[in-house]
């Protein structure tokens, strides 16, 4: 597609250049004296041309829009679909932000780029070419001139741009921090006036206002420069064309038309090249934008795929409640009966010596993790802020992975498995619950698709969630982006009852239960006990109330495993489990209801 | 950084590339406008000045040009006639062309102190409105940020004058010149010959339907591909957003075949409009071309006829360059002048904008309001509503005595946020007064009550400097021993530690640098520091374990001897050792008294706090 963007430009560009040369012959004969006829044959002649020239520029225009609408599309699948095979340590690694921006903005940047250099670049060799050549044609000196001129030109070209490029991409920066500044202040608006920091921010603002200024008006003067020399280069060119040719017609080597031919000519020459300059000036910009599409493309995943397919003994998945032992769906292959009783003793998922540290950190965040989730237990997790919890979670789904130690999966190490099939067997509820714009369905069947309607029902009542049975369209309500459109308990309920309705065999609550109100959750606990018996849950925590009934609840502190144990036990041995305890409950006589 | 492209695309896509863009009402913004460049009036006359110098000189170098291009071809002639042959010297030709060699530099000057006055004309314009702007806002009520999203604002003072800036700068002075060109080239071409004036000015209308036609059609197809992008940058935030949702239930290729969907139509859409805006080129140049076939051809005749000469037939080409060059942009430039003003209009309905009531300067309330409050606070009939018509506060009241700590209960919507927003003046009550030490707060400046308070907000808020900078904001002039205390009383001094480079690491408002804990022991730091006299904590330590909260509660304790707080939160475990707890239901206090004293009462708040234990 390429080689015949390029034949059309030829073509177009071709033709136009003709045209010149077409009406000094015009002219020529008009000063001679011929008939009308001659001229207006000539006249067709040049119509023709012209046409020619316009198709080719329709259809190169048609190409390019193509080509560059392939480009975005291209790039932008690829950019997504590598992106999906991120850890979270990749995804930090550059940021939500930047990885909308570079999905969006930069490939943006980088298709305008290929329709200016399609458009405006592409065609600059060849007018050079055939304008110095037809300007030879017309007369040998003529063409040295033109020769003379456009070497001249190019050198001044690149000294220009070399100028004006560090200049714009300033002018990105500071407008990028003009940005910043401002959207900081108007989001931060109370704090400021309750820090009596107005003038302050005033001053800041100026600050970057005046600095944006300065360098705005720089790359105008450049500008303004770059297009007055562009024009009276023009200009002085056009009087030395005249004279020249007033010498050449003198000496007879060339006629007096030819005048408008060569004028024209050196007119388009130093107006592709200015275009030319214009859009070379905004190619640094589109560099910078496609190294960023590039650097997430070469991007290796830090966490791949283990070749060991299912090595792991698969269960049957669960049912929801003991109450329906309704056969539930799973993509799991058929069970052996020596694998389910191995299945059953080992624990569903065990870390052992667990170790963890982020790559740019001094010390670990998780270190000598040991304990066990089995089926039909609960264990907890409860510990200080930034002490770890949410990073056990991240490592049971292997959004991270280990530093040392290992996380296994019926005692498997959850590296040697596909993550798909990893991920099938554990349902998770997440800290901050995150819904996708849809349907309530639609969203729910997330968990398992092409369930039945009783299905979802069930996980709701289940997940305390019975409002949706009084919204107007029910199972078909709207959900917004981010589910902003239901309060903050609702959201964690539906994503709880998004968690259940998978076939899992271990459910995982990361600090699920905190935007309820106290009565939901103790509701919600008592539903969970029933219906996940069968299962293996591990609840994160910071309530006390929440966990005290689990059989094993696992202390955190500082990344380290304090504590272990049932509720009772901990109260007489672990101080931070106590403490933990005495912050929330007024009298430590309550504790015995817990 | 997301939401803020997410806002910036959409104000950007508003069409108003396409004349969509229109100012209300002109002749008010053009008069706003006056005013506004007032400080540049000279440099205007001198532009407009040279303008005109520009003009004369572009106009009478072409028109020169002919009569020299006749002089040569005549002597040529001549001498072709007595069979010698001639070139060009000084007398015959030379000197005239250096007269015209000067006019075209004459011009080329003008231009070049044209363009380099009004380099700075437009960047002036904005700095002076975004000054302006800047200092606006630090006056309008907070209704006014509440009714608003962040992104609306900041494109006034970014995206809409960036837009005013580039229009002016380019714009108006081609405006200008091109007027003033197309006005005396029209006139030499009539002089020249009126009937190839008559073939260049039908070819130019013919060029210009062209146009219009074509926008038509692209305007719907530019209206499509927004929409296209739109989807795929909606798409995009919410798998980048919630990925890990979709990796956790394997939702992978559903996802991947959603966004690759929204690409496809995408790629149509842009394809489409893209072609139709690249094709208005091709399709101007050949109506163009033609036109100057016709001039060409119908110049021919004409000189066959002697009616025109040589040097004539020169000249009206470049004339014909210098007017239609000017005419086809004409349309764009108007619609770029058209959506300018209509930012600019914009940013004038901001600065209009009706502001909070001045701050009593009376030097009895200045000696009222001591350098530190005591801490005695009293609502007296305090009545309130976001807005007019509908209250929400009906008759608050109750007194705190000077470092009581009072505990603020009840569901969302109950008016506990609100309680604070008036006790630090950020909304004006409706009826009755506050009292800080038997001073009502409106008697005061607003500077000195805030002074007085230390708030820590549910929202956390830090700005783009280093973690010192956002600690110290309240006390720039604070020590690196102060600030490090400060941090040490919040027990995030640690963490600081574990940053790669400490307190001079840079944070940002987005930064995912920090967990939503850390930030908010960030923000408590700040406060430490300040060492108010009365304290709000806003629902701050939610999102901090009760643990490390009860370590600060401990520390804020030390700090509390002799200080008024105020707190709010969901956790009944902080508030059951303060001194008074105010329980709110639709903004009205329903009850009020010690722990002990509710519990033994029975009502709502023992209901509450006994629901604990299931």
């Amino acid at each position: 597609m390429l080689v015949l963007l390029v034949l059309l430009m030829l073509l177009e560009v071709g033709s136009g250049l003709m045209i010149p040369t077409m009406t000094a012959e015009l002219i020529n004969r008009g000063l001679e004296g011929t008939e009308p006829a001659v001229i207006v044959r000539g006249g067709c002649l040049m119509a023709a041309a012209s046409l020619l020239a316009g198709l080719g520029a329709l259809a190169g225009s048609y190409l390019t829009a193509l080509l560059a609408a392939e480009l975005g599309r291209y790039l932008r699948n690829r950019l997504y679909d590598h992106v999906l095979r991120f850890s979270e340590a990749d995804m930090e690694h550059f940021g939500t932000g930047s990885m909308v921006t570079r999905t969006l903005s930069d490939v943006n940047v980088v298709q305008q780029a290929l329709v200016m250099l399609a458009l405006m670049v592409l065609p600059v060799p060849v007018v050079c070419l055939l304008g110095i050549g037809l300007s030879f044609y017309l007369d040998a000196t003529m063409g040295w001139l033109m020769l003379g001129v456009t070497l001249v030109l190019l050198p001044l070209m690149v000294v220009v741009l070399r100028l004006a490029a560090p200049c714009f991409v300033k002018l990105q920066l500071f407008l990028d921090r003009m940005n910043t500044v401002v959207r900081e202040v108007v989001t931060g608006v109370r704090v400021i006036r309750a820090f009596n920091k107005e003038e302050h921010e005033v001053q800041r603002m100026e600050t970057v206002f005046r600095d944006y200024r300065g360098v705005a008006v720089k790359a105008n003067r450049l500008f303004a420069g770059m297009e007055s020399t562009a024009l009276l280069l023009v200009n002085v060119m056009l009087v030395v064309i005249l004279y020249v040719c007033g010498v050449r017609t003198g000496a007879g080597a060339m006629e007096m038309g030819d005048l408008a031919a060569v004028s024209q000519y050196a007119v388009l020459v130093l107006f592709f090249l200015m275009m030319a300059q214009m859009v070379m000036v905004m190619m640094p910009r589109a560099g910078v934008c496609l190294r960023r599409i590039r650097e997430v493309l070469e991007y290796e995943p830090s966490i791949q795929d283990g070749e060991d397919a299912p090595g792991a003994p698969m269960c049957p998945a669960l049912p929801l409640s003991a109450a329906s032992p309704a056969p539930s769906a799973s993509g799991v292959s058929g069970v052996s009966g020596a694998a389910r009783l191995s299945g059953e003793a080992l624990p569903v998922m065990r870390f052992r010596s667990v170790c963890f540290r982020y790559p740019d950190a001094e010390e670990d965040t998780l270190h000598d993790i040991d304990f066990s989730c089995r089926r039909g237990e609960t264990t907890a997790i409860i510990g200080s802020t930034g002490c770890g919890k949410s990073t056990i979670a991240k490592l049971m789904l292997r959004f991270l992975d280990v530093t040392s130690g290992a996380v296994e999966l019926f005692g498997t190490d959850v590296r040697r498995l596909r993550q798909a099939d990893l991920r099938a067997r554990v349902a998770c509820v997440p800290q901050r619950s995150w819904l996708f714009s849809g349907t309530i369905a639609e969203n729910l069947s997330y968990g398992l698709p092409g369930a039945s309607p009783q299905r979802m029902r069930e996980a709701l009542r289940m997940a305390q969630a019975q409002f949706v049975e009084e919204l107007p369209e029910g199972l078909d309500a709207r959900v917004a982006q981010g589910g902003t459109n239901f309060s903050g308990g609702q959201r964690q309920r539906l994503a709880i009852a998004r968690a259940l309705m998978k076939p899992a065999d271990l459910f995982l609550f990361d600090d699920s239960f905190s935007a309820l109100d106290v009565r939901t959750d103790a509701a919600l606990r008592r539903a969970l006990r029933e219906g996940l018996r069968d299962a293996a849950v591990l609840v994160i925590a910071q309530r006390i109330s929440s966990i005290a009934h689990a059989d094993r609840i696992v202390v955190l502190e500082d990344g380290r495993m304090v504590g272990c144990g049932r509720h009772a036990e901990l109260m007489e041995s672990c101080a931070v489990y106590r403490e933990i305890a005495r912050s929330q409950m007024r009298r430590e006589e309550d504790c015995s209801h817990g | 950084m997301a939401e803020a492209y997410q806002e910036e695309a959409a104000t950007e896509e508003r069409g108003d590339d396409y004349g969509l863009d229109r100012p209300a009402d002109l002749r008010r913004t053009l008069r706003r406008l006056r005013a506004s460049v007032s400080n540049q009036r000279l440099r205007l006359w001198l532009v407009l000045l040279s303008v005109v110098c520009y003009t004369f000189f572009a106009i009478a170098a072409p028109m020169y040009s002919a009569t020299v291009v006749d002089l040569m071809w005549g002597q040529i002639k001549e001498a072709r006639a007595a069979g010698e042959s001639w070139t060009v010297s000084w007398h015959s030709g030379g000197r005239e062309l250096c007269l015209l060699l000067g006019l075209y530099v004459a011009a080329g000057l003008f231009y070049f102190v044209q363009s380099f006055l009004m380099a700075s004309f437009a960047e002036r314009l904005s700095f002076r409105l975004r000054g302006e702007i800047a200092r606006k806002l630090q006056r309008l009520p907070l209704a006014f940020y509440d009714r608003r999203q962040p992104g609306e604002v900041l494109s006034r003072v970014t995206n809409d004058l960036d837009k005013m800036a580039e229009a002016f700068q380019t714009g108006a002075l081609k405006l200008m010149t091109s007027l003033g060109l197309i006005a005396g080239s029209l006139a030499m071409m009539l002089r020249l010959s009126p009937w190839l004036t008559l073939v260049f000015v039908f070819f130019m209308g013919l060029s210009l339907l062209a146009t219009r036609v074509v926008a038509a059609r692209t305007l719907r197809s530019a209206l499509r591909r927004q929409e296209c992008v739109s989807r795929v940058t909606s798409l995009a935030e919410e798998f980048y957003t919630g990925r890990r949702v979709i990796r956790a239930f394997n939702r992978e290729a559903e996802s991947s075949a959603e966004m690759h969907r929204a690409t496809r139509s995408l790629a149509e859409a842009a394809q489409r409009a893209d072609f139709l805006v690249f094709a208005i080129n091709p399709a101007v140049r050949f109506i163009n071309r033609a036109g100057q076939i016709g001039i060409a051809v119908g110049g021919c005749v004409l000189m066959l006829h002697g009616r025109l000469s040589v040097g004539a037939f020169q000249a009206f080409f470049q004339f014909v360059h210098q007017a239609g060059e000017p005419l086809t942009e004409l349309s764009y430039m108007l619609n770029a002048m058209q959506s300018s003003l209509a930012s600019l209009e914009r940013v004038y309905a901001l600065l209009d904008e009706e502001e909070m009531s001045p701050d009593a300067q009376t030097p009895a309330a200045e000696a009222a309001s001591l350098p530190r409050a005591r801490g005695e606070v009293r609502f007296c009939g305090v009545r309130f509503g976001y807005t007019p018509g509908s209250l929400l506060m009906r008759d608050i009241n109750f007194s705190v005595k000077p470092g009581q700590k009072v505990a603020v209960v009840g569901s969302t919507g109950a008016g506990k946020t609100t309680l604070i927003n008036l006790l630090m003046r950020f909304y004006e009550l409706d009826g009755g007064c506050i009292l800080l030490d038997g001073v009502p707060t409106t008697s005061m400046s607003r500077r000195r009550l805030r002074e007085q308070f230390g708030m820590v907000l549910q929202d956390t808020w830090l700005f783009d400097g280093t973690i010192a900078e956002n600690i110290a904001y309240g006390r720039p002039d604070a020590t690196r021993e102060q600030i490090a205390a400060a941090a040490r009383a919040a027990r995030v001094d640690f963490y600081v530690h574990t940053m790669p480079q400490g307190y001079e690491t840079r944070l940002c408002n987005d930064g995912e640098l920090l967990s939503v804990g850390q930030r908010q022991l960030l923000t408590i730091a700040r406060v430490f520091l300040c060492d108010p006299a009365l304290l709000i904590l806003d629902e701050a330590t939610s999102s901090v374990d009760t643990r490390t909260e009860l370590e600060i509660s401990r520390a804020m304790r030390r700090l509390m001897k002799g200080r008024t707080s105020f707190v709010i939160a969901h956790r009944l475990s902080t508030i059951v050792d303060a001194d008074l707890i105010l329980m709110m239901r639709d903004g009205d206090i329903i009850e009020q008294g010690t722990h002990d004293e509710l519990l033994r009462a029975g009502g709502a708040y023992a209901e509450l706090y006994n629901s604990q234990f299931t």
